[in-house]
């Protein structure tokens, strides 16, 4: 590559650094497959089918299109960036998506890389397929095997920015006797015309040499580079020149593409021996060094500087950039947020929560038109949050003014949410309310020396059940739905007249969505939305900027923006990634996504993936607990436990109040306490420790990001208005709630001690089918984490150590309450004696916070 | 830092204990994370050669556990090609922080010594040792002999 060749000679270093691959190597590169469109016959049925294609690369991974309802002409046009080898075999599956059995194949065709690859020496640039869609015919009067395959349609596919000179590619040892499978390329088998190729690209990209023009503006523009976007390159992109990439050796290999053990050093990298002769690695490139043999970077990358000599890294196959190295596992989970791109919108239009004039907005206890408005009971020695004053009306009725984003309500922040008085009146003789150090209202009997989080005023008939301190009976003021007409009315009466218009182009959606917000002042935010996608020019009355808030929200994830992971390999929440200082100006995007995290909330819209349950009792300014750290790190949980649970003084554990975490192969070193390296962890001290530790493990290396994004949110909207909310009820509003299918639950759930029939496990798909569908989005996140199903259903939820199905395990005695192991999926459900029971002790797990989840 | 406390004393302890089985213990005084070591089985067909391995501590050990790998190819039904091994004890669910590096070796040199077939990371391997013992022996004391490092003398 020329422009490889070109960049490394700025950065002085010279190419014959680079080390030759040993022969046995195969080497990845990605390819930007598009599935465009096809025409199927029509079979003269009278119910056209719901075509999507299945694209599986190597029998591995598989990429899935869209639906398309009712057609023989289908379009999809979705592009998928895969991981292949010069060898590897694209199958094409056209599948009929059927709602009640399953997916029925049209048809389907296997071509090989190899072959398109050697008739285009090596080019695959805008390069269209026209594939035949071959089905096997179930005939039994037919008489020879190869008439039963018949064409049954067309498929045209583009592939797209791969590039590899075939002089380096050797042949594959060719399987013999093709005819039964329709491993087909170009040129042999039964169907010789079954792929069809052409060159889209106007300008002939491709067999010569054409010439790379990088536009060099790019990495001069600080927000440009500092994000993965769109390099401005011509037509044709940076093709193969011959001499220049001397180390791409490729040869077959049957089978999956497994990682050769021993790759060669990436340019400026260097091998070096300590002492005891152990080899370790010099990167003369950032002046590091590492234990651990770096991999190269793979083909179509290259590593540059930007004028202020900070490095990064050019993908030439996406036209993008990023801050940190890319490896096999960061291309893989971006290789899975892309294919996650097809299905985003298609999942915004599935969300919803409840219709909003369904809330009564108009009840709330700021509503003018009530008199009875209570008094708002003022503790005045606590302060009020900064930027915040307490103002009078010429009434002599008290407001608060948040001057930071120029809001005012009629509540005291500091106690908003939160029960204003406890009431101790109704109680039963004998009884008195008290909290748990978390806030939460628990009942003492005295009578019989018990405690519960059981109201005993329940058992009374309505009419004289208490007010709570809102003025609405206690039970309605818990349901979420009366919560969030709290949280919509103050939204409504802090709303700014006229709208602010923000215009952004889809292909730099990210960057002119943060540069539109970040310029305008917090507060334009909560004016009414106007979106506009560029050459869409249209009205948005809420479709538009409902797409426009998904779209962004998938779009931050992008693993090469490094500001986000996925939590525990869990592959639906996120948390703050503390290597994202990569990326210098990661805070200013930290702020900015707050910004527009509140702006979601505040308009109403949902977005695409949620945050760990940790990160929402964050937002919520809640105490975190040491099991909040089983959710994201079992294995440093189940240390803590130990730690809790056993006698230290004899395991001699020899731990002191000193600890380290690496990130980016460094390692940070903490102290707990002021000298906490020589004070030793002890029985008499480790109730302590383990709330020091667990303060620490939820907070390291990403205290800055959070303390960013939550002043970018609390700019939009005040923090003081989640109080209403637990960290459950924030991700469904932010989130939204799906359509929950319980035949594809039920099917998919697993059982331990427990089987099928058991009465148990009868009565619970008796509870989920019952359930509403807020409680059964909240049933699954009590399980899993998170309330929502993952794209393929309920067979593809995973858990911290991949595929993990939903879970039901016989635990303990009908005494009990429900717990679970959100990594694992897993409900442990006691042997209740009857339905009624299972249902009463599942909601309390359900309703209720996390105190009941645990032990 | 943290792990770097405990790990001095495990290694001074480990040390002086003078282990006849685990010898010529090389550690980088700048790095104590990771160590290097030699294993001398005492169990036919091992005890022909001497085996190299490595342990990894994370940084934040002792609340996750090391990693072992063995540099010098070795025949063994419970340890793969690329010298990973399948250890209980350092396993995610039964890891301990009371658990010392002490302690790994020895369930380390013990599973060396008794391999334990019906929990292979190499079944071909487990299932010669289970119907072909003698054959199992031969091929082992073979890779022992060619690969493994000379057994010090005292």
């Amino acid at each position: 590559m020329g422009t490889i060749v070109e960049s490394f000679a700025n950065c002085s270093i010279s190419t014959r650094d680079r080390v030759i691959a040993p022969s046995n190597q195969i080497q990845i590169f990605q390819l930007i497959v598009t599935i465009e469109s096809a025409s199927l016959k029509n079979n003269g049925g009278l119910i056209k089918p719901h075509p999507y294609v299945e694209l599986i690369v190597d029998d591995c991974k598989r990429n899935k299109t869209e639906v398309i309802k009712n057609t023989y002409q289908p379009k999809w046009n979705e592009e998928f960036t895969v991981l292949v080898t010069p060898y590897s075999i694209l199958h094409y599956r056209v599948l009929d998506y059927c709602k009640f059995q399953k997916d029925v194949l049209i048809a389907e065709k296997s071509i090989s890389l190899y072959d398109i690859l050697s008739n285009y020496n090596g080019v695959c640039d805008n390069l269209e397929l026209t594939i035949d869609l071959i089905r096997v015919r179930h005939h039994d009067h037919q008489a020879s095997a190869s008439n039963n395959l018949v064409k049954v349609g067309e498929l045209i596919t583009i592939l797209h920015g791969f590039h590899i000179d075939m002089s380096q590619v050797s042949n594959p040892s060719r399987e013999t006797g093709n005819s039964t499978n329709n491993h087909q390329g170009l040129s042999n088998g039964d169907f010789s015309n079954g792929v069809r190729a052409r060159s889209r690209s106007s300008t002939t990209a491709a067999i010569g040499s054409p010439v790379p023009t990088i536009d060099t503006n790019v990495s001069n523009n600080l927000v440009n580079n500092a994000l993965t976007n769109n390099i401005r390159t011509s037509q044709t992109p940076p093709s193969h020149n011959n001499s220049a990439e001397g180390t791409i050796t490729v040869h077959h290999q049957n089978g999956p593409v497994t990682l050769p053990i021993e790759e060669p050093l990436p340019a400026g990298w260097e091998m070096r021996f300590d002492t005891f002769s152990r080899p370790y690695y010099v990167d003369h490139n950032t002046k590091s060094t590492s234990w651990e043999r770096p991999q190269p970077l793979p083909a179509g990358w290259e590593l540059r500087r930007d004028n202020r000599g900070r490095i990064y890294y050019v993908d030439h196959n996406t036209r993008t950039t990023t801050w940190q190295r890319p490896n096999i596992e960061r291309l893989q989970h971006y290789q899975h947020w892309q294919g996650e791109r097809a299905h985003v919108v298609q999942q915004g239009n599935q969300r919803f929560l409840y219709p909003q004039h369904a809330l009564g907005t108009g009840s709330g206890p700021n509503s003018r038109q009530t008199t009875g408005v209570p008094p708002t009971p003022v503790v005045e020695e606590e302060q009020l949050p900064n930027g915040w004053e307490k103002r009078l009306q010429p009434d002599g009725r008290s407001y608060f003014v948040n001057h930071k984003s120029r809001i005012t309500q009629w509540e005291d922040p500091r106690t908003q949410g939160t029960e204003l008085i406890i009431d101790n009146s109704d109680l039963p003789t004998g009884w008195e309310v008290r909290k748990t150090t978390d806030g939460i209202r628990y009942f003492v009997d005295h009578n019989t020396h018990t405690t519960t989080f059981e109201d005993p005023r329940n058992h009374v008939p309505p009419i004289q059940c208490s007010t709570g301190p809102y003025g609405v009976p206690a039970a309605y003021e818990r349901s979420f739905r009366w919560k969030l007409s709290q949280f919509r009315y103050l939204c409504q009466s802090n709303a700014i007249s006229s709208h602010i218009k923000i215009t952004v182009s889809r292909q730099t959606l990210f960057e002119d969505s943060y540069h539109q917000i970040m310029r305008s002042a917090a507060y334009e935010m909560r004016k009414r939305l106007y979106i506009v996608f560029r050459g869409e020019e249209g009205l948005d009355y809420g479709g538009v900027s409902r797409e426009w808030f998904f779209l962004l929200s998938h779009e931050v994830l992008n693993p090469m923006y490094c500001l986000f992971e996925y939590a525990n390999k869990n592959n639906y929440s996120l948390q703050i990634n503390p290597a994202s200082y990569v990326n210098p100006d990661h805070l200013l995007y930290f702020k900015f996504i707050g910004r527009f995290i509140a702006m979601a909330l505040y308009h109403g819209r949902f977005i695409y993936s949620g945050f760990t349950m940790p990160f929402y009792k964050r937002m919520l300014n809640k105490k975190l607990t040491m099991k909040d750290i089983e959710s994201i790190d079992p294995e440093f949980y189940n240390s803590l436990v130990w730690i809790r649970d056993n006698n230290l003084e004899e395991s001699d554990i020899e731990m002191y109040f000193g600890v380290d975490f690496e990130v980016l192969g460094q390692v940070v070193h903490h102290e707990l306490i002021e000298n906490g390296d020589k004070v030793k962890v002890t029985d008499t001290n480790k109730d302590e420790y383990i709330r020091l530790m667990t303060e620490w493990r939820m907070t390291r290396g990403i205290e800055e990001q959070t303390q960013a994004l939550l002043d970018g949110f609390n700019e939009v909207v005040a923090l003081e208005w989640l109080k209403y909310f637990d960290e459950r009820e924030l991700e469904l509003m932010l989130c939204g709630m799906q359509e929950i299918d319980v035949e594809d639950w039920q099917q998919h759930t697993i059982y331990r001690h427990y089987n099928r029939t058991s009465k148990q496990i009868n009565w619970f798909w008796q509870f989920v089918k019952q359930a509403d569908n807020e409680k059964r989005a909240r049933l699954l996140q009590f399980v899993t984490g998170t309330c929502r199903v993952p794209v393929g259903g309920f067979a593809e939820l995973m858990g911290s150590n991949g595929a993990q199905r939903f879970c039901i395990e016989k635990v303990g005695k009908e005494t009990w309450l429900p717990r679970s192991h959100t990594c694992f999926n897993r409900l442990d459900l006691p042997p209740y004696k009857s339905y009624d029971q299972l249902v009463e002790k599942l909601n309390y797990a359900i309703e209720e916070t996390e105190g009941f989840a645990q032990e | 830092m943290a792990a770097t406390r405990r790990l001095q004393k495990e290694l001074a302890d480990i040390r002086d204990s003078g282990l006849k089985s685990f010898r010529d213990i090389q550690v980088d005084e700048t790095n104590i994370l990771a160590w290097q070591g030699l294993i001398l089985p005492e169990n036919p067909p091992y005890n022909k050669g001497a085996f190299r391995i490595e342990i990894n501590f994370p940084a934040e050990y002792p609340f996750k556990p090391p990693k072992i790998n063995f540099k010098t190819k070795i025949y063994h039904p419970n340890i793969d090609e690329k010298g990973q091994v399948c250890l209980p004890i350092i396993s995610a669910e039964n890891w301990k922080p009371a658990t010392k590096a002490d302690q790994v070796i020895q369930a380390l040199i013990a599973l060396v010594n008794d391999p334990e077939p019906e929990h292979p990371l190499r079944a071909e391997l487990a299932e010669e040792y289970l119907k072909d013992r003698k054959k199992f022996f031969k091929n082992a004391e073979d890779y022992a002999k060619k690969f493994g490092e000379k057994r010090p003398s005292d």
